[in-house]
């Protein structure tokens, strides 16, 4: 395996991705955002922390393979594409018009082909096809004693097609365990439910019967996904499949699980808000250390069943605050139960002397204190995360400002996170004062070219929550309001409640900014419908009708 | 070049199963996807010297051609082969797709193309593949006469980067060339001289078309020129202008249905280059049947490729013609 990529710059791939492939979409008039948002997650993984791969060389021999068998995600994969470095950007917008080389479906590319980019293998399209080819590109490594290995991308639509079992076979004759399927699961295709036009289901036992390794995951979660193809790495005589259970349309809220946004582009003045929406993705990072009940292993559990993004660790060693709580020792321990992102917080003293049992314990993200280094302290510490694929975040305690040094180093950083109480104890009160602090943060670091996410720690619970993230935070630690109820579920699902209902009156604002409310009211009903209440727009919605 | 009428008789898929063995033997990159019929398209030997680049992936045109994609994707030279019923019957939008768009290099020789296939009757008897392959952008197309042919062109297109279609009969054929006979893509072979008419054919018919034109010869007196147009595409359209200018009238025979075959293709050409009356021999768009292997001859017969008929349209088309 390659470079493994940090968590959260990842987590921001995806979102370039999403914003890329919809901007193309607007613009085209055309598309397919449905089935470009459902794979963004597995396209990014791939190109962005899997695949052995050089954008400047795509003839590279070596190179693993991508194959997009179901071309009509081909926005997302073009998106994908971009952020890898295959072609600017800005190309994106070219997307489906005349002379363009992004086609409505993708195109194999060779140095004479006018109508592609580099990096495309696969002339995708009609569908069903993709893994028969990937089987020929399978066998011809082998033949030639390489060790690449090929990643194809299938619908479950297109599972309808009698060439996918074809391939499934043959796989399985040839014994390709350097093949990879990931399934897009996302049920929806072009008439509608996949369950209504042509039932898939068992899936895992149809392709368990081929002879197949099968995993199924969770699409839309990063660690999951690697995980995945990690463990699809280790078979040696059989091909594997992902089945990857995704949503159709997942980043839009009106799009998802909708089979109408299967083919549709939004309208172009849409575009600001859908960006807006894309960028306000939010992450609910329990506390374990909070409640009642001493055992990490059942609160983890609990929280990832729960729906919890990340895990929050709070590491205290009694110097730097008065508490103490748990080390490196502890977390590799719990490193083994989950695959979701640990997101360590170490409030000790000299951090550099510790940061590489956090590293060895399989941290996706380590925030030291500001209070606790100087700049060539952090720099070092930053160093070593980063060149360990590990997203790096400073704290910052409610009294402490930025320190002027962390202005040049903003674009490294992945995480700020602004204490919302003094740290030490769980079950404190947030500090309102803290609130403007984010917002003035916030605005600050972003015009220094901060591309990371404001993380905020302390006394948040759904009573505070939007305010939070009206301020700027992203990243909500959550203690006593998810372990201190007796719902955890409950309590998860109702911060993001609080959330989303936030999120849903930013994208009012910004749609009255810009003139078409009424028409964002329309798109928009079947969401705010449920909000309409706390949101305070009963009446204009009932006016609609 | 032609050999004399000794009435030999000659293999074209043995050819094409000699000719593989010896490709790969010179190169590694050679491979061969077959369909459950590796015996019958002579492939298996490729297999028995070089058990690691044949695979047999069944009953399963798609998925075949779709593996000769990826293989030639790989960096091999990927000849896939099945009946010609199925391939490209079962597998146009693959051929299409998958191969011809990227234009890649694959090269899917079939063979019990045609009438001839015989016993199997209609649903085997491949009469549109002509048609439907000439029509799709990059992909080549050769018909050998006989097993010389069969085996030079197979080692021709090796040599050539991107997709062909080549197609081969069952029964075997007459042998046409001597083993100094040469071939090249996008050319046609004059094998007779003549200056009244020209028949121009392909596959099984160019012997049928040299008994014809003997038979002009005796019986009226007329001297017929005959062309083996093994590549139908690209066509010899500068061979077709001057078989036109030289003789002012053009028979086609081919076993194929007449609409959008050699005959065509020839039509157009010369519709372009030099009008002058064309008569096509052909299947008249129907389906064929069975017919034991006894009676191939009155098969072809009954369906109007005899070589009678080929007689029959020279004339008729001679009384058009204002040379």
């Amino acid at each position: 395996m390659g470079f493994r990529m940090r968590y959260f710059d990842l987590k921001r791939k995806i979102c370039d991705i999403r914003m890329l492939a919809i901007r193309g979409i607007a613009e085209a008039g055309s598309g397919h955002p449905g089935a470009s948002f459902s794979a963004a997650e597995i396209m990014g993984v791939l190109y962005h922390r899997k695949m052995r791969h050089l954008p400047d060389k795509p003839d590279w021999e070596d190179r693993d393979y991508f194959i997009n068998s179901k071309g009509h995600s081909a926005p997302g994969f073009f998106a994908t594409l971009a952020t890898a470095g295959y072609f600017p950007p800005e190309e994106m917008e070219t997307l489906r018009k005349l002379g363009s080389r992004l086609q409505g479906h993708p195109v194999r590319y060779t140095p004479n082909e006018v109508q592609s980019v580099p990096g495309i293998e696969f002339s995708g399209g009609s569908e069903g096809i993709g893994l028969s080819v990937s089987i020929g590109i399978a066998l011809a490594n082998r033949l030639d004693g390489r060790k690449n290995h090929v990643f194809t991308l299938i619908g479950d639509g297109e599972s309808n097609e009698g060439q996918i079992w074809e391939a499934a076979m043959a796989a399985a004759k040839f014994k390709l365990h350097r093949l990879v399927v990931l399934l897009d699961r996302n049920r929806i295709q072009q008439d509608g439910f996949t369950e209504d036009v042509m039932p898939l289901d068992p899936t895992r036992d149809k392709w368990s019967a081929f002879n197949w390794n099968v995993i199924e995951i969770c699409g839309h979660n990063v660690e999951q996904i690697t995980d995945a193809l990690n463990k699809a790495n280790e078979m040696k005589d059989r091909p594997t499949i992902i089945v990857a259970n995704t949503i159709k349309g997942n980043g839009i809220k009106h799009m998802t699980n909708n089979p109408q946004w299967h083919g549709k582009a939004p309208p172009r003045e849409h575009t600001p808000i859908l960006l807006e929406e894309l960028r306000s993705e939010c992450f609910i990072a329990p506390s374990i250390i909070a409640g009642q009940q001493e055992n990490y292993e059942e609160k983890i559990k609990n929280a990832e069943r729960g729906g919890a993004d990340i895990i929050h660790l709070d590491i205290m060693d009694g110097k730097f605050v008065p508490n103490t709580t748990f080390f490196s020792d502890t977390i590799k321990q719990l490193r083994r139960i989950t695959t979701l992102p640990f997101d360590a917080h170490l409030m000790i003293e000299n951090p550099l002397d510790h940061i590489q049992d956090y590293i060895d314990a399989r941290c996706d993200v380590v925030t030291v204190h500001a209070e606790m280094c100087n700049e060539s302290q952090f720099l070092q510490i930053i160093d070593k995360l980063l060149s360990n694929g590990i997203s790096p975040g400073i704290a910052l305690n409610p009294s402490t400002d930025i320190p002027s040094w962390l202005y040049s180093h903003l674009r490294d950083l992945d995480v700020i996170l602004i204490m919302s109480v003094n740290p030490g104890f769980a079950g404190q009160k947030f500090i309102p004062a803290i609130l403007s602090k984010i917002h003035e943060i916030n605005q600050k670091v972003r015009k220094h070219g901060f591309r990371g996410y404001i993380e905020a720690d302390g006394g948040i619970d759904a009573t505070i929550v939007q305010k939070v993230y009206e301020a700027g935070a992203r990243i909500f630690v959550a203690g006593n309001a998810v372990y201190g109820s007796g719902d955890i579920h409950g309590a998860i699902i109702q911060l993001r409640h609080k959330v989303n209902v936030a999120l849903e009156r930013k994208l009012l604002d910004e749609s009255n900014a810009i003139g078409i409310r009424n028409d964002w009211l329309k798109t928009r009903k079947h969401i705010l419908i449920p909000l309409a209440n706390e949101l305070g727009i009963e009446e204009e919605l009932h006016a609609l009708k | 070049m032609l050999l004399s009428n000794e009435q030999k008789k000659s293999d074209m898929r043995g050819a094409y199963g000699d000719a593989l063995v010896e490709l790969g033997t010179d190169n590694q990159n050679i491979v061969c996807v077959g369909g459950d019929t590796t015996d019958s398209l002579k492939i298996k030997k490729f297999g028995d010297h070089f058990p690691d680049r044949l695979f047999n992936v069944g009953i399963a045109e798609a998925n075949l051609v779709s593996i000769a994609a990826g293989l030639a994707i790989g960096g091999k030279i990927a000849f896939a082969s099945t009946y010609a019923a199925f391939l490209p019957g079962r597998c146009l939008d693959q051929i299409r797709n998958a191969i011809c768009y990227p234009n890649l290099n694959v090269k899917l020789v079939v063979s019990h193309a045609g009438l001839t296939v015989g016993p199997d009757g209609a649903s085997h008897q491949q009469l549109e593949d002509f048609s439907t392959m000439r029509a799709i952008p990059n992909i080549q197309i050769i018909v050998p006469a006989d097993a010389v042919a069969a085996r030079y062109l197979i080692r021709s297109i090796s040599m050539i980067e991107g997709p062909f279609y080549v197609r081969l009969a069952r029964p075997a054929s007459e042998v046409l060339y001597d083993d100094n006979a040469l071939f090249k893509v996008g050319s046609g072979n004059i094998l007779l001289e003549g200056s009244d008419a020209t028949i121009i054919a392909c596959g099984l018919m160019v012997s049928r078309a040299l008994n014809a034109a003997k038979q002009l010869k005796a019986n009226y007196g007329l001297s017929c020129r005959v062309v083996d147009m093994f590549s139908i595409k690209p066509l010899d359209a500068h061979l077709v202008a001057k078989c036109a200018k030289d003789t002012g009238a053009i028979i086609t025979a081919e076993e194929h249905n007449m609409i959008g075959g050699l005959g065509s293709a020839v039509a157009e050409s010369s519709s372009e280059s030099y009008p002058i009356p064309i008569k096509r021999v052909g299947v008249r768009d129907t389906f064929g049947e069975s017919a034991r292997d006894g009676e191939i001859d009155a098969l072809l017969e009954k369906y109007g490729l005899d070589t009678k008929d080929i007689a029959h349209a020279v004339i008729e088309c001679k009384k058009r013609s204002k040379k």
